[in-house]
């Protein structure tokens, strides 16, 4: 976009200042003084923290091995309640963008909001309720002669489990949807034409084309789930061991802020690395794939750049859908295509 | 632009299928993708029908179900705890979507019309405010509220208030400067040229045009940020004062000392109140022209 002369650029950029101070002041400025805290120590019984020496120590206290065990726990609920979310997700966000008639996805999109728009922690004791030893479902599904006893669920890591796979599940569908949609159902009936049977359109066309989407919800569901606090303090109770509960713990209880900051360090560090090496291990599956699957089109489609963000908003929304409009996509679809033709 | 790729050709094919006859049969494939989309629908809402189920509960304990009737909703009147708590959550949303709103609309605007290499040291900002835990923030807060309020003397931030509607702030702020931003990016300068070219000032194009081309998104943005202000619990949990206990806090110290119905029934009543504001969001958007993918988009923070 051209630079407009009329007004001085200086000034346009200004508009932003309040929101950069304010970001800073009370984001930027208290994130840095917990990482200060974290090189600092507990003084006394009444003190908080002192920073008059500094040291590793309480990383290493915060990698002992009772916390550690809570940060291997974290890590595996964060794990497989992405993974779940993912399975269980995918296929409700391809059912509203292919096989859902037009005029009811509108519908459909709100009662997917509407949950995820209600309050995080009431529907989270809603679970409470329903997985009570003494509620609705335990005492049904007894009298059904299913369960023996009353059911053994809340305050285990199954209930976290389910809780943070229930919190986070519209944070899944709701990306994964906007990117099936933007595939279309046109590259979808091309590959159909060109041979393409159900799984291999999916694998092949619709899937690397909605890639955009399926990092965003994966990444909307992971970093959340990782400090999760809520949900493993409702369902998980003393047993939940997330890290965020021993975090706020040592912020509350223990009043010893030198290793609560610390323990958020490495939780922050926890996860930029699991989503790195979740990067990494990706990058390298997909290389031979690429070398072989992909085929450029003319010199114009910029090399195959389909990884770097997506298309820009909304610019792809014209019925023709061609490579003039999103130049990044439709390069791509048509390589995918032109292989699966050949 | 109303309509997306899918819709449209969806569309045509629905008219040539009434021209053609019946439909073809539907496939095992499609039929399970119905069934399983439908019970992950009621999965999801599961736990909101029971909470209003409950909420009629007339027992003393939240989890038995006793009876039913409106006890729930009659002992709201008879305990302030719980009037003061849904009080200070309703002032503490109302004031940080205001800021939200004000900084996120001047700086979504900024982005989008005034772009340069700093929008994407900001994008990465507002990417951090949006990805980092909220337990980091809550924990980040607190000590910085108390070093300013009690080190550096500036009692304010002893303040309840103060301190809730800040903590809630930041990530609305980030929501709704996506949202701007993004509204903005998808329509061309043009009309601000046009307006600059009929001599109007700077400050009349600003408000007359680009304000005006931003005012779904920044509506929408104010109520998804009074939405999500008024479900901040982890960060209200460590900055609160006592006195100023904002309601999902209660709600938490509940959890621990044994849930009472009426928790459930002023949720069920702030689940009506939400539904509103959702509600009013689409009409918006849809009003703006935006199809239901949009609306996904938007309304997803994303």
């Amino acid at each position: 976009m051209p630079e407009r002369p009329s007004t001085p650029k200086s000034l346009g950029g200004l508009l932003a200042v309040p929101a950069w101070v304010w970001l800073l002041v009370f984001f930027v400025a208290p994130v840095g003084m917990v990482v200060w805290f974290s090189f600092g120590y507990k003084p006394g019984v009444f003190g908080t923290h002192a920073n008059d020496v500094l040291s590793f120590e309480r990383y290493l206290e915060a990698l002992s091995p009772t916390f550690f065990a809570t940060f291997q726990n974290t890590l595996w609920v964060g794990l497989l309640g992405t993974a779940l979310c993912f399975l269980i997700g995918a296929p409700v966000a391809y059912w509203m963008a292919f096989k859902v008639r037009a005029d009811r996805r509108g519908l459909l999109i709100a009662l997917v909001l509407i949950p995820f728009w209600t309050n995080f922690l009431i529907r989270t004791i809603g679970w409470q309720v329903i997985l009570a030893p003494e509620g609705w479902l335990s005492t049904g599904l007894q009298s059904l002669g299913i369960l023996g006893g009353p059911l053994d669920l809340l305050y285990s890591r199954t209930a976290v489990l389910i809780g943070v796979v229930y919190n986070y599940l519209p944070l899944m569908i709701l990306p994964l949807f906007v990117a099936f949609d933007r595939v279309g159902p046109a590259v979808r009936e091309a590959s159909k034409d060109l041979g393409g049977g159900k799984v291999s359109t999916f694998l092949r066309v619709t899937l690397p084309l909605s890639r955009p989407g399926v990092v965003a919800g994966v990444l909307l569901v992971f970093i959340p789930l990782m400090g999760d606090y809520i949900t493993a303090t409702v369902l998980g109770g003393a047993k939940g061991n997330m890290v965020g509960q021993l975090v706020a713990s040592q912020f509350q209880t223990a009043q010893n802020w030198a290793l609560g900051s610390a323990m958020a360090v490495v939780l922050m560090l926890v996860i930029a690395l699991s989503i790195g090496a979740a990067a990494l291990v990706l990058w390298l599956i997909a290389l031979p794939f690429r070398t072989r699957n992909r085929l450029v089109l003319g010199p114009s489609t910029g090399s195959g750049t389909g990884a770097g963000g997506g298309p820009s908003t909304g610019s792809g929304t014209g019925a023709g859908g061609g490579p003039s409009t999103g130049s990044g996509t439709g390069g791509g679809a048509a390589a995918e295509l032109s292989e699966a033709a050949s | 632009m109303t309509t997306t790729k899918t819709e449209t050709i969806l569309r045509r094919r629905d008219g040539s299928m009434t021209g053609s006859g019946r439909r073809a049969p539907r496939s095992w494939t499609d039929v399970a993708l119905n069934v399983w989309g439908v019970l992950v629908l009621l999965f999801l809402f599961a736990p909101i029908i029971v909470i209003v189920i409950y909420s009629f509960n007339t027992g003393r304990l939240l989890v038995s179900f006793d009876g039913f009737g409106f006890d729930a909703f009659r002992t709201i009147l008879d305990k302030p705890a719980v009037q003061s708590a849904v009080r200070v959550s309703l002032i503490t949303a109302f004031i940080s979507a205001i800021i939200a709103t004000t900084l996120g609309t001047l700086a979504g605007i900024a982005m989008a019309r005034h772009p340069g290499r700093w929008v994407w040291w900001f994008l990465g900002l507002l990417l951090l405010v949006s990805v980092t835990p909220e337990i980091v923030d809550a924990v980040a807060l607190l000590p910085w509220f108390v070093t300013l309020g009690q080190d550096w003397g500036m009692p304010i931030f002893n303040d309840g208030y103060v301190r809730l509607s800040i903590g809630s702030s930041l990530f609305a702020t980030a929501v709704v400067s996506y949202l701007v931003r993004a509204r903005l990016v998808g329509q061309d300068a043009n009309l601000e040229e046009a307006s600059a070219d009929l001599y109007a000032t700077s400050f009349t194009t600003f408000r007359r045009v680009t304000l005006a081309l931003a005012m779904p998104a920044v509506l929408a943005g104010f109520l998804l940020a009074f939405t999500l202000s008024l479900d901040n619990t982890i960060v209200a949990a460590f900055v609160q004062v006592s006195g100023t206990t904002p309601w999902p806090v209660y709600v938490l110290s509940a959890v621990r000392s044994g849930l009472r119905p009426e928790v459930a029934a002023v949720s069920t009543i702030m689940l009506a109140l939400t539904l509103v504001a959702l509600a009013v969001v689409a009409v918006v958007l849809k009003r703006a022209g935006d199809s239901a993918t949009d609306i996904a988009r938007t309304m997803g923070g994303a």
